[in-house]
């Protein structure tokens, strides 16, 4: 009989806590009555959590991926803005000028702050002289800019330095215009994995 | 009296101007020759059945020779013609007979005969198949040399030069005359400064497949082999022609410095010990002298120095650039790059640095001399053309024959002797 009883309150609680709650959401949520067009939407953001709870895993998986990517295509872009800058020399000279150093400091800048890149400073040279000698003159340039950006702080065994002589030019042409462009220091980066 | 007297001195000075100008111009004018050549006459081969030759007939392959040489100057004749040959005071004339075998090769019969007296100098048979032909008469042309001159001729000996092929420098090799190219190296990165192992057995360059400048050296018909690993970058690699050893430049921190070092065990040390950088070591003759380049002076300038590293001096003073020296073969002089004004120019110069000659002007860029083995020719690398392709030269810059074509060929070596052993 108690038990019988028992049963009927609990069953009298739930109802009346159902009615409480029915009763409370039209107090609670006026505004989707004074603005329809908000409801359908309340109801998609709803259907999303959903989905997203049920689908937990591989969401997370997808944003890691997206932050990955997005990261990626961060460092992607500081690379490219290290390689696209060239430092230029005067002719048969490895010292800095002081459009180089600004530059360099900037560079250096992003080097020191993201110590994942390996740069390997290859030094130029215009199409004047013998291969020989050209190969020691862009020696000399790509260790004097290797060297500034160690003293500026960039760990020293992230950075290597080669010369290309005048093998590689950027510009073909046989005037100032083209040798001011290849007397130059590049940089090669890659990542370190 | 008086008044011819006048006249005399007059025309004296009139005449004394000119002539002094055109003694200027001799040191530097292309094409105005010191060298004093012999007259040889050349007659076609006689052919025995039609011969179809695989690039140029006997005579004209002896007549390329013949100029080419230093030595000859070619006088052409359809046919024997002791008018002609006495006229032009050649004395002796080449000729031969070819003959078309059942098997498909050519039998070449090569005399060397006296014009007046029709006596033969020097006779040679050879037996070839049709593309041997070249070789061949290259073989009978040094004989003809040694015959008349005493002294090896280098019409058997090759040139090593760097070659663009598809876009990528290769180097290559071919006869000294341009002929019967080869391409040595494969490789899709760069390939330069070839030169050749002592004994002819093949070559050592530079090349940048692991993205810096790497010698290597490559046996012919061989393997080829990474030298010297334990440095990061080396190149302006010179062979001992006695020894076979190695001078190369290894840069490292920003110094470029001369090493020497044997191919075979791969150990190396410093030879130089200055504080300048050092390029394009080259040995003397009897390699117990060494030319190279050093900026010790605030500019490239040449200094030769001891075989075992000491006793520097400086030979070249004159010009802010002086480059790639080289020793002549017969061990008098040396042959330089020089730049001036942006062009580069080849001179000669004694082993003190006096006696400046240059070789080369108004002709565009003109590098990278190197010797015939005989010391009597120099091949270089020049765009007067438009496009650097090499040429040969005499050693007073006499006689500049272009040897090849194409896109862009550079920086020639000669190589030495083939017959070596035989001369011993």
């Amino acid at each position: 009989m108690g038990k019988v009883f028992k049963i009927a309150l609990m069953g009298v609680a739930v109802a009346f806590f159902a009615w409480g709650c029915s009763k409370e959401k039209p107090q609670t949520d006026p505004e989707p009555k004074a603005d329809p067009v908000e409801a359908p939407a309340d109801t998609t953001l709803n259907l999303d959590a959903l989905v997203a709870d049920t689908l937990s895993a591989d969401s997370l998986a997808r944003l890691e991926a997206e932050r990955l990517e997005a990261e990626r295509a961060r460092l992607e872009e500081m690379i490219n803005r290290i390689m696209l800058e060239d430092v230029y020399f005067d002719y048969d000279r490895s010292d800095l000028t002081e459009n180089a150093k600004r530059l360099l400091a900037q560079v250096a800048e992003i080097l020191v702050n993201e110590n994942r890149f390996i740069v390997t400073v290859e030094g130029h040279t215009d199409a004047r002289g013998t291969e020989d000698y050209n190969i020691s003159l862009g020696a000399r340039r790509s260790t004097v800019v290797r060297e500034f950006l160690i003293a500026y702080g960039v760990d020293a065994n992230r950075l290597l330095s080669v010369s290309y002589g005048k093998e590689r030019p950027k510009v073909q042409g046989s005037d100032e215009t083209a040798y001011s462009k290849n007397r130059r220091a590049h940089f090669r980066v890659s990542i370190d994995q | 009296m008086n008044k011819i007297k006048l006249l005399f001195v007059f025309v004296a000075m009139a005449l004394a101007v000119p002539a002094f100008a055109a003694i200027d111009t001799i040191a530097v004018d292309v094409g105005i020759s010191v060298f004093n050549t012999m007259p040889i006459g050349v007659v076609p081969f006689e052919e025995e059945g039609k011969i179809k030759w695989a690039n140029e007939a006997p005579h004209l392959i002896l007549t390329r020779d013949a100029n080419l040489s230093g030595r000859f100057e070619a006088v052409n004749s359809d046919k024997f013609d002791l008018v002609l040959f006495s006229k032009k005071r050649a004395r002796q004339y080449v000729t031969g007979i070819a003959t078309k075998l059942p098997n498909g090769k050519i039998k070449l019969d090569c005399y060397l005969y006296a014009s007046e007296t029709k006596d033969v100098l020097l006779g040679e048979s050879y037996t070839v198949k049709p593309y041997d032909v070249r070789q061949a008469v290259h073989s009978f042309f040094d004989k003809v040399v040694y015959r008349l001159f005493g002294e090896r001729g280098v019409a058997s000996t090759k040139l090593a030069y760097v070659s663009k092929i598809d876009g990528v420098k290769q180097v290559v090799i071919s006869d000294y005359d341009g002929f019967s190219r080869r391409q040595i190296t494969r490789d899709s990165s760069i390939n330069m400064m070839p030169v050749w192992q002592k004994g002819n057995k093949g070559l050592v360059y530079v090349n940048f497949r692991k993205q810096r400048p790497n010698l290597y050296a490559i046996t012919f018909g061989g393997k080829e082999t990474p030298l010297f690993t334990q440095f990061r970058q080396t190149f302006s690699p010179a062979v001992n022609p006695k020894t076979g050893e190695l001078l190369f430049s290894v840069t490292d921190g920003g110094k470029t410095e001369i090493y020497r070092g044997d191919m075979k065990t791969g150990s190396a040390q410093k030879f130089l010990h200055l504080k300048s950088n050092q390029v394009s070591p080259s040995w003397s003759p009897f390699a117990s002298e060494v030319l190279f380049t050093s900026d010790r002076g605030g500019s490239p300038q040449v200094y030769a120095v001891g075989k075992d590293g000491t006793d520097v001096r400086r030979i070249t003073y004159m010009g802010h650039y002086n480059e790639r020296a080289s020793w002549s073969p017969e061990g008098d002089r040396i042959v330089y790059t020089s730049m001036d004004d942006g062009k580069m120019n080849i001179y000669t110069c004694a082993l003190d640095g006096t006696d400046i000659i240059q070789l080369t002007s108004n002709a565009g860029n003109n590098e990278h001399p190197t010797w015939s083995p005989d010391g009597k020719l120099i091949a270089f690398a020049s765009d007067r053309g438009g496009n650097y392709q090499i040429y040969i030269m005499r050693k007073d810059g006499s006689g500049v024959t272009r040897i090849t074509n194409g896109v862009e060929n550079t920086s020639p070596t000669w190589s030495w002797f083939f017959d070596e052993k035989k001369f011993k």
